[in-house]
């Protein structure tokens, strides 16, 4: 990955969840840390997040989720495969069971961030994946 | 550790006379039952009238939010029902919509047709309990279509139906969206409300600031944001719509989300009602005393119901439980032990229920009304909040009221800001949540909860059955209606387009449907997601 340039990760919603709190919390705090940050907001399908992410350039597609059967995040990871875009981290946050966060992570979703998490782990996360375990120039 | 209100408020020690320097009790205060209702409407409080205890319900099929329904009811659920709607219906579309069908059934009650209310209410009375029909905006004209429509079905006099099935647009901006633009939403809303008042239908409209408080606002803002809206919805009613505010009085309530900041959460409610009395008569010129009483329900917090070590929510939702009761409300629901992961398993549900039971009967809270009156510190937070409040509330006045400040970005803006304070709050340790940023245990320690989920087999399978029913249907009976509609919906805004909707609905016309007409009716794509056509050709 390009170390010289601005870790880009987007945020967003995904299907017909409706609850943008928690990704807008995680926005402040990603760009607080120096990243730039796509927020799509609601109502985002895989379709269009994949497409987003693409025109973007984006390393990490972040997606808040309040509630669900967790269907989409799975088919948005399966996308991101069929079209050989499986190099962008795929992170998810929210108050996701753990039988949930087990599943996720099979499909391979790399990081799942409950309510446990602090803005610092989330922010470190993602540094460490992007730019090397032991940091890129930037850091 | 901060001693501060949640607004921002320190807090000393102790308090005396000298914090509530010039304490009139009957110009303050009045006794229950008295202006300025700060002490409640009932002179003699719970003795009277219980509050209603009542737990959500929805997830799944119709058929199985019915169950739930019928067990809570075994379980002492006392005089009234509350539903919350799914992904698809709160928007709404149908459960077989590309998208919807992905996550019906997630949430709530996938009610987007008249054969899901009747489901959902198979056995279940319509009178001699209250019907709360919950979820956002969007679907508030189609829920009081299927009140009426069941109604009729039945045989009741749709008159003796009381309860809630209307809720505000403003709720779009506080946290959680339905999808639809705002100048629909209200004209939708204000129809319904309309239609109800006008038809001496006792169902109300939900103006509350539950969302806004659950996504991170705090008591002041809460309270002003609340009287924001009530002033401009009862404006819209009375000048827009030429009704009469003592017919407009009973359609708003107010569902306070109460957390665990037990006598700030008193304080406010006790200021809520004195602030909705002094607008009702000084603003509107309320002719009759009971226009000067706001309906109070009271949502125990579902942001306070933490994700690490869930049981200790129960200890926060009977306080909060207690503080709702000691505030003074009409009815509680209480969000549950594990509100942090999924709706209410009958584990949790229970619990709570039981929560309420047993500050009801075990405490003696419902032998005295409003049993914090006096107090030095109370009457200090009842005054500080109401103060901080007027001075938000006067601002959103200036900048032209609530419609204006939402769509210059000021609520939204002061929404954002105050989650972002609560959120650093507990990563800096200035509020200590047990558990979260306190007494910190391993996650494998955790004690497991039974969760409810909802798999993507469920989602599909309440999509089929839609699909399957709706080829059953009488297709031009369908038409019809909706040509109906659809023409209703090209006149003046202020045409009601509640008759048609709920001609529409009896012909079982799906939300999806409905909605869809309406929106190409206003030159809008007939799917809010645009994945879908129209499936009818209107002239």
């Amino acid at each position: 990955m390009d170390n010289g340039k601005r870790i880009k990760v987007i945020v967003s919603m995904i299907g017909l969840d409706g609850h943008f709190t928690g990704g807008q919390v995680v926005s402040t705090i990603l760009r607080d840390a120096g990243m730039e940050v796509v927020y799509l907001g609601t109502y985002q399908t895989p379709e269009m997040i994949v497409q987003a992410a693409i025109q973007e350039g984006v390393d990490v597609i972040g997606i808040s989720s309040h509630a669900s059967n967790y269907n989409l995040i799975g088919e948005l990871v399966d996308l991101l495969r069929k079209k050989d875009m499986d190099h962008i981290l795929v992170i998810c946050g929210g108050t996701i069971p753990k039988q949930q966060i087990l599943k996720l992570k099979e499909k391979g979703v790399a990081e799942i961030f409950t309510p446990q998490s602090t803005s610092k782990s989330i922010v470190n996360y993602i540094v460490s994946k992007v730019r090397g375990a032991n940091g890129g120039p930037n850091k | 550790m901060k001693r501060e209100t949640d607004y921002g408020h320190p807090i000393k020690s102790v308090y005396a006379p000298s914090d509530i320097e010039g304490f009139n009790y009957g110009k303050d205060l009045g006794d229950p039952g008295s202006y300025p209702y700060t002490r409640g409407y009932h002179p003699n409080g719970y003795r009277g009238r219980m509050w209603t205890q009542r737990m959500t319900a929805g997830l799944g099929t119709s058929s199985e939010a019915n169950k739930v329904l019928k067990q809570y009811r075994e379980m002492g659920q006392k005089g009234g029902m509350c539903v919350i709607s799914d992904r698809t219906f709160s928007m709404p579309i149908d459960s077989d919509h590309p998208l919807g069908r992905k996550e019906a059934g997630v949430l709530g009650w996938p009610g987007s047709s008249l054969l899901e209310f009747e489901e959902l209410m198979d056995g279940i009375p319509l009178t001699g309990q209250s019907v709360t029909l919950l979820g956002s905006c969007a679907p508030t004209s189609l829920r009081l279509a299927y009140i009426v429509a069941l109604a009729e079905k039945r045989g009741v006099d749709v008159k003796q139906v009381h309860g809630s099935v209307m809720e505000s647009p403003f709720e779009n901006y506080f946290g959680q969206t339905d999808g639809q633009p705002f100048d629909l939403n209200l004209k939708l809303f204000l129809d319904a409300s309309e239609y109800a008042i006008r038809n001496k239908i006792r169902m109300r409209s939900a103006i509350i600031t539950q969302h806004f408080q659950e996504s991170g606002g705090n008591n002041a803002q809460a309270l002003a944001v609340e009287m924001a809206m009530l002033k401009e919805i009862c404006g819209l009613l009375v000048n827009e719509r030429g009704l009469d505010f003592d017919d407009v009085a009973p359609l708003p309530y107010e569902l306070v989300t109460v957390g665990t900041r037990f006598f700030e959460e008193i304080a406010k409610m006790r200021a809520l009602r004195r602030m909705w009395a002094k607008l009702a008569k000084e603003t509107f010129k309320a002719k009759k005393d009971k226009s000067c009483h706001l309906l109070i329900a009271v949502h125990t917090s579902g942001r306070t119901m933490t994700y690490q070590q869930p049981l200790n929510n129960i200890a926060r939702c009977a306080i909060q439980t207690l503080a709702g009761a000691i505030g003074g409300c009409t009815s509680i629901d209480n969000a549950c032990l594990d509100n942090a992961y999924a709706e209410p398993s009958p584990l949790a549900a229970r619990m709570s229920l039981n929560t309420q039971h047993i500050v009801a009967e075990e405490t003696g809270v419902t032998d005295v009304v409003d049993p914090l009156a006096g107090s030095y510190f109370v009457e200090y937070l009842t005054n500080k909040v109401e103060e901080e409040a007027y001075k938000i509330w006067n601002k959103i006045e200036d900048l032209g009221g609530m419609i204006v400040a939402i769509q210059k970005g000021y609520i939204q803006d002061m929404l954002r800001e105050a989650a972002q304070e609560k959120h650093r709050e507990v990563e800096n340790g200035d509020r200590l949540i047990v558990g979260v940023n306190d007494l910190v245990i391993p996650p494998e320690e955790d004690f497991e909860i039974p969760l409810q989920e909802v798999q993507a087999s469920d989602s599909e399978n309440i999509a089929r059955r839609m699909e399957e029913w709706k080829k059953t249907r009488n297709m031009s009976l369908i038409k019809e209606s909706l040509t109906q509609l659809y023409s209703d919906a090209k006149k003046e805004d202020k045409y009601n387009l509640m008759p048609s909707i709920i001609e529409a609905v009896k012909d079982y016309a799906t939300a999806g449907e409905i909605m869809g007409v309406i929106r190409q009716a206003r030159g809008l794509s007939y799917d809010t997601l645009k994945m879908i056509d129209c499936p009818f050709k209107f002239e």
